[in-house]
């Protein structure tokens, strides 16, 4: 009978522990407690959770052995998931109360929800803050203003060109719309080369590469998207179908069977230099300026000859300390340490196509990203359109507006019903827009 | 409930000599002692995550505080204008992936299968045996990634962008994945046509039978009871499908959801999109759902349907 008891006790405990364990608590996770003092000569190890899986050796060889060499009571370790699945496995670890010490935060309605749930340090009143402007710190904010992520990087969204092809077709860069509808159709009817390196399939890059770039200076970047998210102007208005209006004029330019071209295959036509123009974020940077290509960028068009240019300017990453760290105290100092100049220089020359928040200016090495870098100066910025709060509920306003703009390419939806259907989802759960 | 599918082959009589002769009390301990540690592993890493999902669906947790709300997220599920038109869809597009999957992977797994048995291929047959089957064994984000290639309308073989128009993305994301898993079906019927006797093909032989007659009057008939086994196995498995379509089209697979499963609807749902907030609640009742489909159908199989299924003593 003894097998049978035990069995019958192991049953028992397992079940117990794993009740417990999924229980439905939302209760946030406050285990960890104060930092454990490190004994001398021991050196604390802090991991950093993050999504860029293709910097893990960025990290390893660079930035950390310079932080460790002026902290060497310090170790970091750097551990990325994959983009996709990065916000699943912070909950599911931070939910399960282990999980990094340095968490890489999401910015606006995702990281909203983590500093909810308590995942989070609160930053307030530590003297890192003050080399950031306030526009920089409001994504990871909560309603009250209170801070929980230092920010790292942003990421623009541009036009790269071929320099040679604008060349041998004799082109200038467009600075107005219609300019730019002139060149696209020069390019067309030389036949040569295809005008827009875009394709449809990931329609993520349609709303942030396309609609959310050239869009601005129709919305008047920062004015339409506060009225959106305060509820005094709606999707519908003439400011925004005119931007729609704008995204559907490339459709002639596209490459052939583009619905089902994927991003890769975007980079790889403009690389090849099979075409002449790839909308596309400062991330690229590196994937696109391949040797024997002579690249260029250029900013959105503006509406008139001489109008307000604006610029996307998106708060991609910062890092915040998480509430159930053992290790606050080092975690501190190392998120303190990547507000200076030294360690922002390192980060955004080693990683071209990200550019620093701080207030104080940072040189680029790489002459693509100080093109880019330059397309800031005089421009009005604002970051993409759906992503703050205005995605936070069913139908997500982010979600939809890649899927009506995809239906736009594809199956030649109109400005009007496009706008339509977004401000029907915004209106259905979002209440200033109610 | 009865899932311990019918009585050992040789005939009804065993069953109960069997079960008289193990279930007597000394033999019963030793059966409980043997099948408790398979039973702890089923009950904590399958019983027991399902049951909490269950328990899961029925609460609010989005307020911060767990609140027992009823049935209120199915309700939701179904009647929110958003969510149920994204879950019909869902569901609409998983009845097609799986018609696909019987209708051209099962055929094709017979017609592999019997020319596999057929005796033309002599000493051939287990190189195209390992080759037919080979592809089951890949990664489906390798299978993805290849077939993408081949079908690209900019470097591939075909013009048509197969993949980015609404009509033909998910019978070609069905395709692809019967071209992996085809060996399964086959590999079953193979199996099936190896155990028909030499002596009853003789026999048909000798009275006269043709290839093509002996095939179907007296082969087929000998291996049909598989094929229920393999609807069913069928069923499950792309109702529970998820992995082909993330790896080609993430979670939220397009064009305009056109390749949206039940799969992706709960990884979307549960664990949240780059747009999309994850909604622990909605998720889990999502999964029951899944669930509950494939529930209520593998027991009326079992229940109805395979005991009926005749099989010939021979």
């Amino acid at each position: 009978m003894h097998a049978i008891r035990a069995s019958v006790a192991l049953v028992a405990a397992a079940a117990a522990v794993l009740t417990a364990a999924c229980a439905p608590s939302a209760t946030p996770v406050t285990t960890g407690g104060s930092a454990a003092p490190a004994a001398a000569g021991e050196k604390t190890v802090l991991t950093l959770g993050s999504w860029r899986t293709e910097d893990l050796a960025m990290w390893e060889d660079e930035i950390l052995p310079a932080f460790e060499k002026s902290h060497p009571n310090i170790s970091v370790k750097f551990a990325a998931t994959n983009t996709n699945e990065y916000n699943a496995a912070i909950q599911s670890q931070v939910d399960g109360g282990t999980g990094p010490d340095l968490i890489t935060c999401r910015p606006y309605d995702v990281n909203r929800s983590w500093i909810k749930k308590g995942y989070f340090e609160k930053l307030d009143g530590k003297p890192m803050l003050d080399s950031f402007e306030p526009l920089a710190l409001d994504p990871w904010s909560d309603d009250a203003g209170s801070r929980y992520c230092l920010p790292t990087a942003a990421v623009l969204a541009g036009f790269y060109y071929n320099k040679d092809i604008f060349a041998e077709l004799g082109l200038q860069v467009p600075t107005t719309q219609d300019e730019f509808l002139a060149v696209l159709k020069k390019i067309k009817d030389n036949g040569k080369y295809t005008p827009l390196a875009v394709g449809s399939s990931e329609s993520w890059q349609l709303a942030y590469n396309g609609l959310y770039s050239i869009g601005p200076v129709y919305w008047k970047g920062e004015e339409g998207r506060q009225g959106l998210i305060k509820g005094t102007k709606k999707v519908t208005d003439p400011d925004f179908q005119k931007a729609f209006d704008a995204f559907a004029a490339w459709k002639p330019y596209l490459p052939k069977g583009f619905e089902s071209l994927k991003y890769p295959d975007m980079t790889q036509l403009f690389t090849l230099g099979k075409a002449a123009i790839l909308p596309d974020g400062s991330w690229n940077i590196n994937q696109v300026a391949v040797d024997g290509l002579n690249v260029g960028v250029f900013g959105p068009p503006t509406d008139v000859p001489g109008g307000d240019r604006y610029l996307q300017e998106m708060p991609d990453m910062a890092i915040g300390i998480s509430a159930a760290s053992k290790n606050k105290a080092a975690a501190e100092e190392f998120l303190a340490w990547t507000a200076t100049p030294e360690f922002l220089e390192l980060y955004v020359n080693k990683l071209p196509g990200f550019f620093s928040m701080a207030k104080q200016p940072v040189t680029y090495t790489n002459a693509l990203a100080q093109s880019f870098a330059d397309l800031k100066n005089g421009a009005k910025l604002t970051p993409r359109l759906g992503l703050d709060r205005l995605s936070a509920g069913t139908p997500p306003f982010d979600d939809e507006v890649w899927r009506v703009l995809q239906l736009m390419l594809n199956e030649d939806l109109s400005t009007q019903k496009a706008t339509e259907e977004l401000q029907k989802g915004l209106a259905s759960w979002y209440t200033p827009q109610q | 409930m009865r899932t311990v599918p019918g009585p050992p082959p040789s005939g009804p009589g065993t069953l109960l000599r069997f079960e008289r002769h193990v279930l007597n009390r000394a033999h019963y301990r030793y059966f409980l002692a043997f099948t408790l540690p398979a039973l702890v592993v089923y009950v904590v890493f399958a019983a027991l995550p399902l049951v909490n999902s269950i328990w899961y669906s029925l609460y609010d947790t989005d307020s911060g505080v767990a609140r027992f709300v009823g049935l209120e997220n199915y309700v939701y599920l179904f009647t929110n204008p958003t969510t149920s038109e994204r879950f019909w869809n869902a569901l609409t597009n998983n009845l097609e992936f799986f018609a696909i999957h019987l209708l051209v992977e099962v055929p094709l797994g017979l017609l592999l299968a019997a020319l596999l048995t057929s005796g033309r291929l002599r000493r051939s047959t287990g190189l195209y045996r390992t080759l037919l089957f080979i592809p089951t064994t890949l990664s489906v984000v390798i299978v993805g990634f290849v077939w993408r290639l081949i079908i690209n309308p900019l470097w591939g073989l075909v013009d048509f962008p197969l993949l980015g128009d609404e009509r033909t993305a998910l019978p070609t994301i069905s395709l692809m994945s019967v071209w992996q898993y085809v060996g399964i079906p086959m590999i079953f019927l193979y199996a099936a046509l190896l155990a028909v006797p030499n002596d009853v093909l003789e026999a048909a032989r000798v009275e006269g039978s043709g290839a093509w007659s002996t095939f179907w009057r007296v082969k087929f008939p000998l291996i049909a009871p598989q094929f229920g086994l393999i609807a069913i196995l069928t069923y499950i498995w792309t109702f529970n499908g998820f992995d082909l379509v993330f790896a080609l089209n993430g979670s939220a697979p397009g064009p305009n959801y056109s390749t949206d499963i039940l799969g992706t609807l709960f990884y979307r749902t549960f664990f949240g999109s780059s747009g999309q907030l994850s909604d622990l609640d909605l998720g889990a009742t999502v999964a029951s759902v899944i669930f509950l489909i494939i529930l209520i159908v593998t027991a009326a199989y079992f229940g109805l349907l395979h005991r009926r299924l005749r099989s010939y003593e021979l």
